[in-house]
């Protein structure tokens, strides 16, 4: 069979599964995490076996074209798919990293009814569908779709234990701010075709050179608004943090490591593929992302609730994955795709062990907690991993995607010292909360310690494991695969080309390769390190020192009506920045 | 006259804007989303306008009319009044799901006011 038939399947297998799960869950409470596992581990096995025609061998990109409607002399109206590498890449990383989570969560919250087991496997498989979807879709209308359906999943995923009033407040202001996020990218891709006649991305392309008229920046600075919200850039992201609070730590896990990157892949694609002539548009991401850096990681280094903490930590390395992408250099934008692999991968294993410590002893404040390093040997080693991995410790997988960014950043001096900046304070506030959390004495046991289960002890090892093989397995992804999919990024006309072409077509040469033991990038890590455990020190033992920093936390007044004109003002300075 | 509708968009969709951020109850925040929203619908509707030109019901085209004049423009623009219904049929679903949320908080607070719903901040 055609390899490009089967690229629905992804999408339409979770999809049932969502619909199945509630169901099943009336036959017995664990049947809907069977069905949730067979139909994502199937959706795995169809998209490993098109990512082994894309990755290797003859490199192709594969269309499909749904109820066969082609394009007609270059023009399109039907919806396609087209998976090349980089969609290949996310759709993979979401199907591995949530089959995972959806084993945690479903064994961690065991003891819940039937009704609430069914409804959560269902949310949390519409969710991945739609990150499925959105990674495969070459079409802007159809990419709204599963913008929508990822919102309103997540809607349902934050506001699931409503017993908790806190969980209520973040539904709310997930409500306004995404669904603000959803106007600005649907009434965007409406003027991109009433302007242009295209929904094609790669017919959008192609429509393209020359100066966009004014109506298309206005779109574009939408476009930016509303996926910048998704992926929880500043000043869009007072949703994001909110969100993480309340939820278990799987679902946290869920929207951090992967929903996230829906923004993050629709910016890439907007920026690079479709308006790459547009280059106002890289300079308001680059600000965008290097903000959102600096910003989350000081946001982080202040903050006591620990999720809350790895929350913020998520706002800093979007930003800084949003800046490799706007460098449009092939090492910044390959160390993009290795680093939106390794932030879902060492990301979902901290919010799982920030999740599981929370879960055990009802603790959600760092200044409570210590000594779990004796008490959960696993969680402590879990979380020290992940902190490493962020770190970009040696043989973890962080070393080389910052490596790969920073290099990318070369050519720009002042993005750089930022992104090293925000990568200082992110070692501290992650060094900090380690410290703090696990390693610190505890003069008084815990009052209660819930067993932890097999099914987090599972996800936890695969997720250590995965950090460790990618980071030591660096070089042969890049060549294989981060490099090919930030080949075809940086080749707008031929993704143009296989998108509008039932033949599908093929992925440019990459001449990326990564040099592990590299000088100067051992040396930044180095230094990076050295910073980052002196900053650690000084405000773990000078309380005060983290004292002017309280005005940015002051800035976040828990506002529903701040938070909207913060991303409403957002939205006037991007497209000021696009117009001038 | 389509440059009204545009103008007449762009000033429901400043009102919505302007409830969002200025009013503090959450009843009247949903409206104002609601507003928004509707002003995204009659952008579309305007998008779509052709002058002249008729509905785009192409199964049963009107007697004077060929094939070639529907292809060429004699009907708006099906595609975006498409997109209209797409976006009135989510915007239900998303106004059901808030006002839900609005329910339960106010069964949890006793009260709609956004400034009494703030324990997340910093």
């Amino acid at each position: 069979m055609n390899p490009a038939e089967l690229l629905p399947l992804p999408v339409v297998l979770p999809v049932s599964g969502a619909v199945l799960a509630p169901l099943a869950a009336r036959l017995h409470r664990r049947l809907p995490l069977i069905v949730g596992l067979v139909a994502l581990l199937a959706a795995l096995a169809v998209l490993i076996y098109q990512a082994t025609r894309i990755y290797r061998g003859d490199g192709r990109i594969l269309t499909y074209f749904f109820s066969n409607e082609r394009p007609v002399h270059g023009q399109s109206l039907g919806i396609a798919f087209v998976a090349d590498p980089f969609g290949i890449t996310f759709a993979l990383l979401v199907a591995g990293i949530g089959s995972l989570l959806l084993l945690s969560a479903l064994s961690e919250l065991g003891h819940l009814g039937p009704r609430e087991l069914g409804g959560l496997a269902c949310l949390m498989q519409l969710l991945l569908a739609a990150l499925i979807g959105a990674g495969l879709t070459g079409d802007s209308v159809n990419l709204f779709v599963w913008f929508e359906v990822a919102a309103l999943a997540s809607y349902g995923l934050t506001g699931f234990f409503l017993e908790r009033p806190i969980a209520l407040e973040a539904a709310f202001k997930n409500l306004v701010l995404t669904s603000m996020a959803g106007f600005a990218v649907f009434t965007a891709a409406a003027m991109l075709y009433a302007t242009s006649g295209a929904l094609n991305l790669g017919q959008l392309q192609r429509a393209g050179p020359g100066t966009p008229p004014r109506a298309q920046l206005v779109a574009i600075a939408l476009l930016v608004a509303g996926f910048a919200t998704k992926a929880g850039l500043m000043p869009f992201h007072a949703w994001l943090p909110d969100a993480h609070t309340p939820v278990p730590g799987a679902v946290s896990a869920l929207f951090s490591a992967l929903m996230v990157g829906l923004g993050v892949l629709a910016l890439a694609r907007y920026g690079l593929l479709v308006f790459a002539h547009v280059h106002a548009l890289l300079h308001l991401l680059t600000a965008l992302g290097v903000v959102s850096a600096v910003l989350g990681a000081l946001l982080a280094l202040v903050q006591d609730d620990l999720k809350r903490l790895l929350a913020w930590d998520t706002v800093s390395q979007t930003g800084v994955l949003v800046a490799g992408f706007a460098s449009r250099t092939a090492d910044g934008v390959t160390g993009g795709v290795l680093h939106l692999v390794s932030h879902g991968l060492f990301k979902a294993l901290l919010f799982l062990c920030a999740g599981a410590v929370v879960h055990a002893t009802g603790v959600t404040h760092l200044r409570d907690m210590g000594g779990l390093a004796r008490t959960r040997p696993l969680l402590a080693a879990g979380f020290t991993v992940g902190c490493l991995a962020i770190a970009g410790v040696p043989p973890l997988n962080g070393y080389a995607s910052l490596g790969l960014i920073h290099e990318g950043l070369d050519d720009q001096p002042v993005v750089l010292v930022l992104a090293v900046a925000a990568q200082i304070v992110t070692i501290a506030a992650l060094g900090r909360a380690a410290y703090l959390g696990f390693y610190r004495r505890r003069s008084e046991p815990y009052e209660h310690l819930e067993p932890s289960r097999l099914g987090m002890r599972i996800s936890l090892t695969v997720l250590g494991a995965g950090c460790l093989a990618s980071g030591v397995l660096a070089p042969q992804i890049v060549s294989q695969a981060a490099g090919p999919a930030a080949a075809l990024l940086l080749h707008p006309e031929s993704y143009a080309s296989a998108a509008l072409s039932a033949a599908g077509g093929r992925v440019p040469a990459s001449g990326v390769h990564f040099a592990y033991w590299e000088p100067k990038t051992l040396l930044l890590s180095v230094g990076e390190l050295v910073a980052g455990i002196a900053l650690m020190v000084t405000v773990l033992r000078v309380p005060s020192a983290s004292r002017p920093l309280q005005w940015l936390r002051r800035a976040h007044t828990g506002s529903v009506n701040d938070y909207a004109a913060y991303a409403a003002a957002g939205f006037v300075i991007a497209a000021g920045a696009l117009l001038a | 006259m389509i440059v009204g509708n545009y103008l007449a968009a762009a000033v429901l969709f400043c009102l919505g804007l302007a409830c969002v951020l200025g009013r503090r109850n959450l009843i009247k925040i949903v409206m104002g989303l609601s507003l928004m929203e509707s002003s995204t619908y009659l952008l579309l509707v305007s998008l779509a306008y052709r002058n002249k030109a008729t509905a785009p019901v192409l199964a049963d085209r009107p007697g004077h009319t060929s094939e070639r004049d529907l292809v060429h423009g004699n009907v708006a623009d099906p595609v975006l009044q498409n997109f209209c219904i797409t976006a009135v049929v989510i915007g239900v679903a998303v106004t059901a799901v808030f006002l839900t949320v609005v329910v339960r908080v106010a069964q949890h607070y006793r009260s709609t006011d956004a400034d009494d719903i703030r324990e997340l901040r910093g």
